[in-house]
């Protein structure tokens, strides 16, 4: 409103002082606050208010018409997303950036088909895979009037800024954090990714229907590889196998001395497989040093979704030591939806890269956001988590169905097995060999010879 | 089984490092009287040195990629003391000051990397956040122990035994160690003290960012944060030697690389303490070690030469 004063104010003045250089000048000058005052005005408008229904279709049928007299009539709705860009989870962060460019791009087109006048813009920030970055990141974007944030990527980063954006009334969406223990009804807290109790499941199913009877599970000490561990022995004990845990600490230089302690465990205890609960950089760090290992490179490994997709796997002696230790791993994937293959394809094309693990579950999240939001109607959390939850319900993704359980968890989630075969521009590549149906799981194909 | 042959490698393997990256900060310190965080980035960028040279260039060499390392690193030590070290001791600031100073450099200099791995990942497309282990042309590989760890033996007995010649039997070592004792003195005495502690950094910066290609043949995967992830283990031996003796600084390093591998091993083997409390250990060494020897060197504590008669350290 204050914009559109202002550019009415402004426009007969350019007429009459336009012969002399000095009114010139002057006009300039003006034009110039005008401008950064009508900045400053919709700006505030966009963050501070960002509400008011977004009105008929006809609006943006007419969107030239309409800019003539009042150009900020495009609503902006910003939606934080606070990316690993650096840390332990740097290789995926990275494809997830171009993730999050491919889905605004699309809900905004997206939007503007069905005749919304709006548009959805992110805020990316990184938080450095640290919950005390994280947590800055989702104060700072709550500081800017945001009331929906797409991430952060770790359960221990959901875990610390829990508290904060449910008493601020903040929607949390997160695209990959699993960790069962997070699985709370009734929070500000979303994940378009299934908890992993039903990942944990699979592993255990997978290593126990390889033959596996007797493992070391090696996990982070943090909250998604305690919880994932906890589950995994669980299940596993109840198919009949015995389950040894080994936590490492996280976010050190290197894990050389970790990596011989298991070797260590692993022979003391006579165990048949490793069950590795990692993410990309220490899981990368640990099968480098595994390989090296005789111990280690003599019985079975088994991985969680945390490393798929890092570059440092597709290494020579890597690839060499999971075809020699018929490395297995499960990731969340609904196998074969034609449009997590359009995904994939329009990555390749756009990026030159393929997408990772989770970047079907973050397209959706922005997707759903955006949605949440126009379904919503005014810009307030408590108003926006109420339309997910519906929006949720009928929207279908790379990631699949991605309605949420009472817990706020993706409720159909469907798991992959992946593996690293030779192949590709780097010599090794990852490939998804099969999937978990009914409690069994089913090779596509036959990956280690 | 008591302890698999991996772990003894690993200490020795430590041993070389945490020597390579130790004994150029004590000699730094107790030559400049800076307590030098930005030391944990020319660890960085002497890995990153190499990275790049692998992953940008496609050279995989490692003697061609330590000399420029040492040029790279041994730069940027010249450049921190002279555009920052040095004007601020200039105007009078205490060492803490200068200390703090340093810890901005560590966090600018660490920035300055992740724009640059972006710059390359855009242009090469190969992601440089997380960097795998680079196998190298001109090391012995194959049978036998791993490239590491030759290439550790190697710039660790190259860093000593230079340095001994360099300090011992050089008139510009005893003129670092003159400065070192009585910087005061030592000017008087007509040594070139700007000089001198200018090449103190060149050498000490150098022989980190050598040490940092080693490791990128060594660790699985090398990020923007290996050299932050190591600076508290790397001061931890530096205080082993009081910040001084670059004798004390050695056994630090090999004391600390063996408690940390054979030291967890055995807590872990016989007392199933979990490998995740590895830090803990070291740490708590170090409080040990500070309590039982406090470090003299610190906080510009006695002049190197009443030690030396005192203790008869370095």
């Amino acid at each position: 409103m204050l914009t559109e004063k202002l550019i009415k104010v402004s426009m007969p003045a350019i007429g009459r002082v336009s012969n002399t250089m000095v009114a010139r000048n002057t006009m300039a000058l003006a034009l110039v606050a005008v401008l950064v005052l009508g900045l400053a005005a919709g700006y505030g408008l966009a963050v501070a208010t960002g509400s008011g229904r977004v009105t008929t279709a006809t609006v943006g049928g007419s969107v030239a018409t309409v800019t003539v007299t009042s150009a900020p009539t495009k609503k902006v709705f910003s939606i934080g997303v606070t990316l690993p860009l650096s840390g332990e989870l740097s290789s995926i962060g990275k494809i997830w950036e171009k993730v999050v460019q491919l889905a605004f791009e699309d809900l905004n087109r997206e939007v503007q088909a069905y005749g919304f006048n709006v548009e959805f813009r992110a805020v990316v920030l990184d938080d450095g895979t640290s919950e005390e970055k994280a947590l800055q990141n989702v104060q700072s974007f709550a500081q800017q009037g945001i009331k929906v944030v797409i991430g952060p990527a770790t359960s221990a980063q959901v875990k610390v800024v829990k508290s904060y954006v449910d008493s601020n009334k903040i929607v949390i969406i997160s695209p990959s954090s699993t960790a069962p223990t997070l699985a709370i009804p009734n929070d500000f807290i979303f994940r378009t990714v299934g908890s992993d109790a039903g990942q944990a499941k699979v592993l255990a199913t997978l290593a126990f229907q390889e033959g596996v009877r007797k493992v070391v599970v090696f996990h982070r000490n943090d909250e998604y590889g305690k919880a994932f561990a906890d589950f995994f022995e669980r299940y596993f004990k109840e198919l009949g196998g015995t389950a040894i845990k080994i936590p490492y600490q996280t976010g050190l230089p290197d894990y050389a001395s970790e990596v011989a302690a298991l070797a260590s465990r692993v022979q003391s205890e006579g165990a048949d497989a490793v069950v590795l609960i990692a993410f990309d950089t220490d899981g990368a760090n640990i099968l480098s040093h595994a390989a090296e290992s005789p111990v280690l490179s003599g019985v079975r490994w088994f991985i969680s979704e945390g490393p798929h997709s890092a570059e440092e796997l597709l290494s020579q002696a890597i690839g060499q030591f999971a075809s020699k230790v018929r490395l297995l791993g499960t990731r969340p994937l609904f196998i074969a939806n034609p449009l997590y293959e359009d995904l994939k394809k329009r990555m390749v094309q756009r990026f030159g890269v393929e997408p990772s693990v989770f970047c079907e579950n973050l397209y959706d999240a922005v997707k759903l956001a955006g949605w949440a939001i126009l379904r919503a109607g005014t810009y307030d959390g408590e108003a926006i988590r109420a339309a997910l939850v519906e929006v949720a319900k009928t929207y279908y993704g790379p990631s699949g169905w991605t309605m949420f359980d009472p817990q706020g968890d993706k409720a159909q989630q469907d798991y992959g097995i992946w593996a690293i075969v030779p192949g590709g521009p780097k010599g090794y590549q990852f490939k998804d060999v099969g999937l978990y149906e009914r409690g069994t799981v089913i090779f596509l194909e036959q990956p280690y010879q | 089984m008591v302890l698999e042959y991996q772990v003894m490698i690993n200490t020795v393997q430590y041993a070389f490092f945490y020597l390579v990256f130790s004994i150029p900060l004590t000699l730094s310190y107790r030559t400049t009287k800076v307590i030098n965080f930005a030391h944990a980035n020319l660890i960085t960028y002497g890995a990153y040195t190499a990275i790049f040279l692998h992953g940008v260039a496609g050279l995989n060499i490692m003697s061609l990629a330590t000399v420029v390392a040492f040029l790279v690193t041994g730069s940027i030590a010249v450049l921190n003391n002279v555009l920052v070290f040095t004007p601020l001791q200039r105007k009078g600031s205490p060492p803490s000051i200068v200390m703090i100073a340093s810890m901005g450099l560590w966090i600018v200099y660490k920035y300055l990397l992740y724009i640059a791995t972006d710059i390359a990942n855009y242009y090469t497309s190969r992601n440089f956040m997380s960097y795998g282990r680079i196998t190298y042309l001109d090391i012995p590989r194959g049978v036998g122990p791993s490239q590491a760890l030759v290439a550790g033996l190697a710039i660790a007995l190259i860093t000593v035994v230079s340095l001994y010649v360099l300090l011992e039997r050089t008139k510009i070592g005893r003129a670092m160690r003159a400065v070192a004792d009585n910087p005061l003195l030592a000017e008087i005495s007509g040594i070139p003290r700007t000089l001198v502690v200018n090449l103190t950094w060149f050498v000490c910066g150098g022989i980190v960012g050598a040490g940092g290609v080693v490791w990128t043949s060594f660790s699985g995967a090398t990020t923007p944060e290996v050299g932050d992830s190591m600076i508290l283990q790397v001061f931890t031996v530096s205080f082993v030697g009081g910040l001084i003796s670059l004798l004390r600084t050695g056994v630090g390093a090999v004391l600390i690389a063996a408690v940390e591998n054979v030291g967890i091993a055995l807590l872990n083997t016989y007392f199933g303490v979990p490998v995740s409390f590895k830090p803990f250990l070291t740490f708590t060494t170090l409080l040990a070690i500070l309590i039982a020897f406090p470090p003299l060197g610190a906080g510009g504590g006695l002049p190197y030469r009443f030690l030396r008669r005192g203790r008869g350290s370095d």
